[in-house]
């Protein structure tokens, strides 16, 4: 189980979460959505000990996770941060072998059970025949299943992921999401992920955690959580919840309804384009 | 299950390890044999292994054989030192002869050859000047962890500051000490007896192994530094002290030789091309560096004999258009490596 108690971080001078609490649900698959600069991935990288706090802590089974021996932590917590790189060259199976660092030793590199965790992670992620292919050559969506193959074999029954669907599009992020949903139900890991499309997040979170500037504004589940006054409050944003088709879960639709070109023939809302 | 490749690279690197190691031994055993007073190929094995007569016992074992140990080893270092650098940065040209490190040992030792130099002088003198060098350099580069541009233009900034100091201390000495740390400056092996022998092999027992363990965690900070972590590896803690592992490396070696150039830059490029893949190709760097070092030994010294060239003038010749060659490439498609 993972809680943050009255956490505080940032990066130099500038504090981007400041005191805040939170649990992470065990056995449920958490998703933390919020505007751009939330603060999301942050949290997200403070809750995986890859930034130390300002102040107030991580605690994983109730020890502070900076006190423990960081590859103790590594056999209970996995991460997927949001740019990893892939080694040129690299091929699928040696990637994924990686994830068993934190079981071998100097005097034990390579053990059956390494063997086996990396060929179940190969085949829960469905890509056991791109093996032996190079990780360069495969597309974004294949990409992503292999790093969270790598996360798999590490064998952690914790898996935090820093926004796993950025770059892909609409049909890889389902399937991303269906896999983890599936790891979550069938193999009952804990999952937490920084998600930006909040209609997925509602279809397949458990719970729901919707930060601004820094802090938790809500937090439950989707159904209880995503209301049109919340999502103004995240987002700044008007907007019909209506129930989803298909899933019943929140479906968010903007309520304002594209604006006229104006005089020049651009349209008002497309210029100037925005960084993303 | 077959399809699984993880050993595959690793036999491999053995493999090109034992090729190389064993032709880098071939090319010492010849370079023994040749000279002004030829041995044959047959009495220096017999020699090597405690027979032979007195008088190959006396230029294999006096004169040539603590050389060609020298080239050896140094060579291995730098290889390996170069490995290491190239990989933890994750550019080709942070190698110590880019970035300064070996600069940073010859100004050191330049100092010492000026005043007054002992061999154990010159390796603790080299030393100093290669540790103190890595760790401003780190510091300077570091920004919220090392990248490798930013790793490389310091360090090519700390090389030329370290070279103008060198050069002021030259331009200032008197003319025979000028004459002999020039000669070391270049870099070369000649009349390197057991005493430099000795130092070298003992170095290289404690850092050669504690390289290679440091290196499996290489094979993790390869996939970015979060993620690293995340894997249960003390990025910061492994990068310096595979950092400083390297900086010694190429400070013994440096001491040894004197800053001979581009054997730490080409030799992991070349080895890892032999191994392909993404291995660090550690062990392969190091038998290749050997191998580079005892050829072009052997052709500097007899390539205009009786007349010897210094290594240095010899590995400069061939190294220098691999380096055009890699900036050129560097420069095409925007990030070196």
């Amino acid at each position: 189980m993972l809680t943050a108690e009255s956490l505080s971080l940032g990066y130099d001078e500038r504090l981007v979460v400041d005191d805040l609490s939170l649990t992470i649900p065990a056995g449920a698959l958490t998703a933390i959505v919020g505007a751009n600069a939330s603060g999301k991935s942050t949290l997200l990288r403070g809750l995986a000990r890859l930034l130390r706090p300002r102040a107030g802590s991580v605690l994983l089974d109730g020890a502070d996770i900076h006190r423990l021996p960081t590859r103790a932590v590594a056999t209970k917590l996995g991460i997927l941060p949001q740019q990893p790189i892939a080694p040129e060259g690299i091929t699928v199976a040696d990637l994924v072998a990686r994830g068993r660092h934190p079981h071998q030793r100097w005097y034990r590199t390579w053990s059956p059970a390494d063997e086996e965790a990396v060929a179940d992670a190969l085949a829960a992620t469905e890509i056991a025949d791109l093996a032996d292919r190079a990780v360069d050559e495969l597309s974004g969506g294949q990409r992503q299943r292999v790093w969270i193959a790598l996360a798999l074999a590490q064998g952690t029954g914790l898996m935090l992921l820093d926004e796993p669907t950025t770059f892909l599009d609409l049909a890889h992020q389902v399937e991303v999401l269906d896999l983890l949903a599936d790891l979550n139900e069938r193999e009952g890991r804990t999952v937490a992920l920084v998600l930006h499309d909040l209609n997925l997040a509602c279809r397949y979170a458990h719970h729901l955690v919707a930060m601004r500037d820094g802090a938790i504004v809500a937090q439950g589940a989707p159904g209880d959580v995503i209301t049109a006054e919340t999502v103004a409050e995240v987002f700044g944003l008007d907007c019909l919840v209506i129930p989803d088709p298909v899933a019943g879960t929140p479906l968010v639709v903007p309520a304002t309804p594209r604006r006229p070109a104006n005089a020049d023939g651009i349209r008002a809302s497309r210029a100037p384009s925005r960084p993303s | 299950m077959a399809a699984l490749s993880l050993p595959r690279p690793d036999r491999r690197a053995l493999a090109v390890t034992l090729v190389v190691a064993a032709a880098a031994c071939g090319v010492f055993a010849w370079s023994i044999s040749l000279g002004d007073f030829p041995v044959p190929m047959g009495d220096v094995v017999a020699t090597l292994l405690g027979g032979g007569d007195a008088d190959s016992e006396l230029i294999v074992r006096t004169l040539r054989l603590p050389r060609a140990l020298t080239g050896l080893l140094v060579g291995a270092a730098f290889g390996l030192s170069g490995a290491i650098f190239q990989r933890v940065a994750r550019n080709p040209l942070a190698s110590p002869d880019i970035v300064g490190i070996n600069a940073g040992a010859a100004a050191a030792v330049t100092l010492i050859v000026l005043f007054d130099a002992t061999s154990t002088r010159v390796t603790l003198g080299a030393l100093a000047g290669a540790a103190l060098t890595v760790l401003a350099i780190y510091l300077l580069a570091y920004k919220r962890g090392v990248t490798g541009y930013r790793f490389v233009l310091v360090g090519v900034g700390a090389s030329a500051m370290l070279f103008a100091v060198t050069q002021y201390m030259l331009t200032r000495a008197e003319l025979y000490d000028a004459q002999r740390a020039f000669v070391w400056l270049t870099g070369s092996l000649n009349g390197r007896g057991w005493d430099y022998v000795r130092p070298l092999t003992i170095a290289l027992a404690v850092l050669v192994p504690a390289a290679l363990a440091l290196g499996r965690r290489l094979r993790i900070l390869d996939l970015g530094d979060d993620a690293a972590r995340g894997l249960g590896v003390r990025v910061e803690a492994t990068r310096t002290g595979l950092l400083l592992t390297a900086a010694t490396l190429a400070a013994v070696a440096t001491a040894a030789a004197g800053p001979v150039a581009f054997v730490a830059l080409v030799s992991p490029q070349v080895a890892r091309r032999l191994v392909g893949g993404c291995s660090a190709a550690l062990a392969p760097s190091a038998a290749f560096g050997a191998l580079l070092l005892v050829s072009a030994d052997l052709v500097a010294r007899r390539i205009f004999a009786p007349t010897e060239l210094r290594v240095g003038v010899v590995t400069a010749i061939l190294g220098a258009p691999y380096l055009l060659f890699l900036l050129a490439r560097a420069n095409r498609i925007g990030v070196a490596g």
